[in-house]
């Protein structure tokens, strides 16, 4: 572990290395976990349905807000009627994959980090090697797991509400033509480059790495309450930088 | 129990509900046309440029799309673009005639190749080629047509060399349009002042095709409209000869400067250009009339 007086560099170094051991162990222990299946399951409950009102209402208002935007500018090229595709694409390109993660990282990051970390502090997880009860399988791989899974299906429906929300402003209130709309984004959204490659390789990226930050955090945190506020803390900071970091690099990698 | 089976109940809906705005999103927000990739047959064409066409890019017949660009490359050896189109198979009946020309979608949007039909009762083969192309339009050349002087025909027939002498080339520049009875025929190869002679040489680069150009004509620097870029005219004529590689056009009329006709207007008559006097015969007997 790190000490306090090692430098920051010294020390995020430490940190991405010891996550990148943690994250090995959990492979590891993924199949051990397999008997825990419900444990996922529950899992999934908790960080993908019940992040599903966040993120739906997130993404319809991200439609209505690019709709709006988008057809004050074109009105000026008077190419209102790309709005649909250019909603579309921003969506699935960026937007979807990108703020659906930051609001997991946020919502449900969040909880995972500071329920292992007081789980931690309480000594339950010390508890459960002592009853022989791996806690990486029965604690954190499940978590890590729910999460890789329920991040790109939750951009997927943020991404549905994102285009129905452009929708409800470029059509129901600017009144661009319907057909119009429609016609023009199936004519530039392509199902490889735009919703493989943009939604879901993005967003399970961005699940494997906002699930194991949180995981990594709530598991090492200094058994102290002051401590599980800092790991929560430190979830959200560094999956943000993550999440934008990485996003850039596969963009330039799949564009 | 009860409370487990929620869970497992809740997270199924969960699931379904993503699989479900996937396959909304996948059907519904993009076009099966866009990827619909079922058997195809390769066609080739040959174009003289293909402007942005880029591969994958839609191949339509009556705006219908029927195919898309397979791949792109040169002829080996030639000014030439290689363009194989993949055709889908539901699309067999295309006329070994056809002509496959470059369009763009709007002004800015992105290049597609057109096919019209022939004539011919014999489709085209599967490997065949469409031997009949237009080349993509450039924007700057449609441009020029409305602007300037017209574009410069493709080489591809090869071009002759002709030159002629101008006292004043006006803003004339290598490139620009060389023109007879308002068709583009070649360009303008270089503009170069012989060293110790007072006069411009201007090298004609003149297409193949239009070899047989009297070689009396003269050759007239013109502006095409008010601010229109500035061409070479050639007037034909009535010679039985034909001009050759290298020959030098005798009569030429230099630019007409804007500043000289409106002093022409205001003080009725300019400095005239005595040098040159027989060969702007055009101007000078109405300068003549005026007086």
């Amino acid at each position: 572990m790190t000490t306090r007086d090692d430098n920051v560099v010294t020390r995020s170094l430490a940190q991405i290395g010891a996550c990148g051991i943690f994250g090995l162990t959990i492979l590891r222990a993924i199949p051990r976990s397999m008997r825990h299946g419900r444990e996922t399951i529950r899992q999934i409950w908790f960080v993908g349905a019940m992040s599903l009102t966040i993120v739906m209402t997130c993404g319809l208002f991200v439609g209505m807000v690019l709709g709006l935007q988008l057809y004050d500018v074109l009105s000026i090229f008077g190419g209102t009627s790309a709005t649909g595709t250019v909603v579309a694409i921003a969506i699935y390109r960026e937007l979807g994959p990108v703020v659906t993660a930051l609001l997991f990282a946020g919502r449900a990051g969040t909880s995972i980090t500071a329920e292992i970390g007081l789980m931690r502090a309480t000594d339950q997880l010390d508890a459960m090697e002592m009853m022989a009860v791996d806690p990486v399988a029965y604690v954190a791989a499940p978590r890590f797991l729910a999460g890789v899974v329920a991040l790109p299906l939750l951009a997927i429906v943020f991404c549905a509400m994102g285009v129905f929300g452009g929708h409800l402003v470029g059509v129901t209130w600017l009144g661009i033509d319907n057909g119009t709309f429609w016609s023009n984004m199936t004519a530039s959204v392509d199902v490889h480059k735009d919703i493989v490659n943009g939604v879901l390789l993005k967003s399970v990226a961005f699940g494997i790495v906002v699930s194991l930050i949180a995981v990594f955090q709530g598991y090492t945190t200094p058994p102290t309450s002051e401590g599980v506020a800092y790991a929560t803390t430190r979830t959200v900071v560094a999956s943000s930088i993550a999440i934008l970091a990485l996003d850039f690099v596969l963009t330039s990698f799949l564009i | 129990m009860t409370q487990r089976r929620s869970y497992a109940v809740g997270t199924g809906l969960f699931i379904v509900l993503g699989f479900a705005a996937l396959a909304y999103l996948a059907t519904q927000t993009t076009s099966v046309a866009n990827t619909h990739r079922g058997s195809t047959y390769d066609v080739t064409t040959r174009f003289a440029n293909v402007g942005q066409l880029k591969v994958r890019a839609p191949v339509k017949v009556a705006g219908v799309r029927v195919g898309s660009v397979e791949s792109i490359d040169l002829v080996p050896g030639k000014e030439e673009a290689r363009v194989t189109l993949a055709i889908d198979d539901g699309h067999k009946d295309i006329p070994q005639d056809s002509v496959a020309t470059i369009y763009t979608s709007g002004l800015l949007g992105d290049q597609y190749v057109g096919i019209q039909f022939g004539q011919s009762k014999t489709p085209v083969k599967e490997g065949g080629e469409i031997g009949l192309t237009r080349p993509a339009q450039q924007l700057e050349e449609m441009l020029g047509k409305f602007f300037g002087g017209g574009s410069a025909p493709d080489r591809l027939g090869g071009t002759f060399h002709v030159t002629g002498d101008f006292t004043n080339i006006g803003g004339l520049q290598p490139g620009a349009a060389v023109k007879m009875a308002g068709v583009p025929i070649g360009s303008v190869e270089s503009v170069v002042v012989k060293p110790g002679a007072v006069e411009a040489t201007v090298t004609l680069a003149i297409d193949k095709r239009y070899s047989q150009i009297p070689n009396d004509s003269a050759a007239a620097v013109f502006t095409s409209g008010l601010i229109g870029s500035q061409y070479v005219a050639i007037q034909p004529g009535g010679s039985p000869e034909y001009l050759a590689d290298g020959d030098s056009l005798v009569l030429t009329q230099s630019a007409l400067q804007l500043e000289d006709l409106i002093g022409k207007f205001l003080v009725n008559g300019s400095p005239s250009d005595n040098k040159n006097g027989n060969a702007q015969g055009g101007a000078q007997p109405d300068n003549a009339g005026k007086k």
